[in-house]
């Protein structure tokens, strides 16, 4: 771990084991499961903060569980920079659903204060009042707010509740998991525009995890992409969406339909998502990509880095930095 | 001036609570032209799936139609009595729903649910509607139609679940289809096919489309016109390209500019509209957008804007964009 390291991922994997008959058990033999994250190994600077983006099924949630320590990884290791006194920092996490993250029958007070208390940030009723006031002010509430019960407040205002929640821990390192996946359009800019402020004011380390790249861009300076549990590519945020090298990348920028209504051709993926389960052998993405050769079924492709400083899991060094490179797959039908 | 296949006017639509009447649909007029895709967008509580719902008579109570008409091909279907109106359903109106693994039956083969369709609005059985369903499972690009057509719903991906919704919506030839948010439960690589599969098909049959969704990529990709709903009237409808490109409401511009988009460039802080949309019954008097308006002034909060037709477009605003500005 070098100096500016805040967080290191070192091929980490998750298996959810399936359950098992009453049989295997008494025979011991491996059941198998789901590599929901393959082989991650990843950096996060300090004050830097990493996107990672993916279709369902890709693994995205579960790292960031297995990074907050709600589950331990199966094999790997997840690191953090230890203080001069040896202590790991402190993180929080932000979820995606603002209803069911807050608990119905406490005032926000309540909810804001408790890791106050938790963590003894504050002592004294009247100092942890005057700290949960200064924390709804940050997050564009009002203090009277404090009195009142989450049902009293729209979506995009219990998100906010739940940011001053998380900021109360006074957290190094934040964890976001979809936070604006379910708010709508005007509200979500409200809330990015909110995150973007805290981290430059307060300079957090965050890991941000989202299916929307249009979101990851405006809000990571590095962008992972992870697809069917590993990470196929991970680059700083304009050279990914300036230069991709690995073709899902490229694909999954073109897929999601832009608001420019002179070109309305759509650019779909060929085939489906495979069942996470049982993941393709080889390159796991060889079953849907353009580029695929014999290699890609049967080998493993390495982890390349870029001068860039990114890195990709392909076994071809290709210029996707043009949309039109990518060659009309045989089941896709253009416009 | 074609006569508009579909037309709306004055749609209301009204929920009974304990505490009174409360207005979710407000005088929502609008039309849809043989062979066109509407595109009715807006955010959620917008009372853009109420809209579809109140065309085909599937309002659920406490929600009421009580006012306005809509006009299908002439006939008026607001005045229909129920058992006339089942055989416009999935007849001349055919729907594709969000979810695909609610919207079929899960104890049913899709094979059966297809035939059944046919059967009930194409009068015809036995071996003619069985193949029809095989052709259609083969035209929304399931592979092996005779394997699919045994299966049950739980035995497809998400992806193929919303290709048949969609052929079960397009087998009895309606004469428009209300496509209510098909993509949203999608992920994107599936969302381009299936879109790209509405589109095919739509060119095809030249099926009108009313296509309800939030995500304006969407309807930037797939719609001729839009119908941008707020607060359950109707702030503006423009063709696609004016409506991107020279919004007239206030409303339309921020959202436009509030949506992050891929190549932004170098754009990183997005346009927010202060505020958020006001609940059901608490719309404020005049406009409901005036609250969150940056061009607001005295009259917006007096009275509620008519929906005024200027060029290509109609918007509800007393003060709207002009159009070199946007």
């Amino acid at each position: 771990m070098s100096a500016g390291d805040f967080l290191t991922l070192d091929h980490v994997s998750k298996v959810y084991r399936r359950n098992q008959g009453f049989l295997e058990r008494l025979k011991k033999t491996d059941a198998g499961g789901t590599r929901a994250v393959s082989d991650v190994s990843l950096t996060v600077r300090h004050g830097e903060t990493v996107g990672l983006v993916g279709e369902s099924g890709c693994g995205k949630s579960t790292l960031a569980r297995l990074v907050s320590g709600l589950m331990a990884p199966t094999s790997g290791e997840i690191s953090f920079r230890k203080d001069a006194a040896g202590k790991a920092p402190r993180l929080q996490m932000i979820f995606q659903d603002p209803y069911s993250s807050l608990n119905g029958r406490w005032t926000i007070e309540d909810i804001i204060a408790e890791p106050i208390k938790v963590h003894r940030l504050r002592q004294g009723k009247a100092a942890i009042r005057a700290r949960v006031d200064e924390l709804l002010v940050q997050v564009g509430l009002s203090p009277a707010d404090a009195e009142k019960y989450p049902q009293e407040f729209s979506g995009g205002q219990r998100q906010r509740i739940c940011i001053a929640r998380a900021l109360a821990g006074e957290p190094e390192f934040l964890i976001l998991d979809e936070p604006t996946s379910a708010l709508d359009v005007s509200v979500q800019a409200q809330i990015l525009n909110l995150l973007r402020d805290l981290q430059k004011n307060l300079h957090l380390t965050s890991l941000f995890i989202t299916h929307n790249l249009s979101v990851v861009r405006i809000m990571a300076d590095r962008i992972g992409v992870m697809y069917l549990g590993e990470l196929v590519e991970e680059a700083p945020s304009e050279e990914l969406f300036r230069r991709p090298r690995h073709p899902y990348t490229r694909l999954l920028i073109d897929a999601a339909p832009d608001m420019d209504t002179s070109d309305r051709s759509l650019h779909p993926i060929a085939g489906e998502l495979p069942n996470p389960a049982f993941p393709p052998s080889g390159c796991r993405f060889h079953t849907r990509c353009p580029f695929a050769k014999d290699i890609c079924r049967n080998t493993v492709p390495p982890q390349k880095t870029t001068e860039a400083d990114g890195l990709y899991r392909c076994h071809f060094d290709l210029d996707l930095s043009n949309a039109s490179i990518v060659p009309p797959s045989a089941n896709v039908k253009t416009a | 001036m074609t006569t508009p296949l579909l037309d709306v006017r004055d749609l209301t639509v009204t929920i009974n609570r304990d505490a009174g009447v409360v207005t979710a649909l407000d005088k929502v007029s609008f039309f849809v032209n043989p062979g066109e895709v509407l595109g009715i967008v807006g955010e959620s509580g917008a009372g853009k799936s109420i809209t579809g719902a109140a065309i085909i008579d599937l309002l659920v109570a406490p929600l009421k139609r009580t006012g306005g008409t809509i006009t299908l091909a002439g006939e008026r279907l607001d005045t229909l009595s129920p058992k006339a109106m089942r055989a416009v359903r999935g007849g001349r109106i055919g729907f594709i729903f969000q979810d695909p693994m609610t919207s079929l039956n899960p104890v049913i083969t899709i094979g059966r649910q297809l035939c059944d369709t046919i059967e009930a609005h194409l009068k015809t059985g036995g071996d003619k509607a069985k193949k029809m369903a095989l052709e259609w499972i083969e035209r929304v690009g399931l592979p092996n139609p005779d394997v699919q057509f045994k299966r049950y719903p739980h035995q497809l991906s998400g992806g193929m679940r919303q290709r048949i919704v969609i052929a079960l919506a397009l087998c009895a030839n309606p004469a428009l289809v209300i496509a209510d948010e098909p993509t949203t439960a999608l992920d994107v690589s599936v969302q381009a096919h299936i879109l790209q599969l509405m589109r095919d098909l739509h060119r095809e049959s030249k099926t009108s489309m009313m296509l309800i969704t939030h995500d304006l990529g969407v309807i930037a990709k797939m719609a001729d016109r839009v119908a941008v709903l707020y607060a359950g009237r109707v702030a503006e409808i423009s063709p696609v390209g004016e409506l991107f490109n020279a919004p007239r409401h206030p409303y339309t511009r921020g959202l436009i500019r509030a949506t992050p988009m891929p190549f932004a460039n170098g754009e990183v802080r997005l346009d927010q509209i202060p505020g958020a949309m006001p609940g059901l019954g608490k719309t404020p008097p005049g406009c409901a957008f005036n609250p969150r308006c940056f061009k607001v002034e005295g009259d917006c909060r007096a009275a509620v804007p008519p929906l005024t037709s200027r060029e290509s477009s109609a918007f509800s605003c007393f003060h709207p964009l002009e159009k070199e500005i946007a």
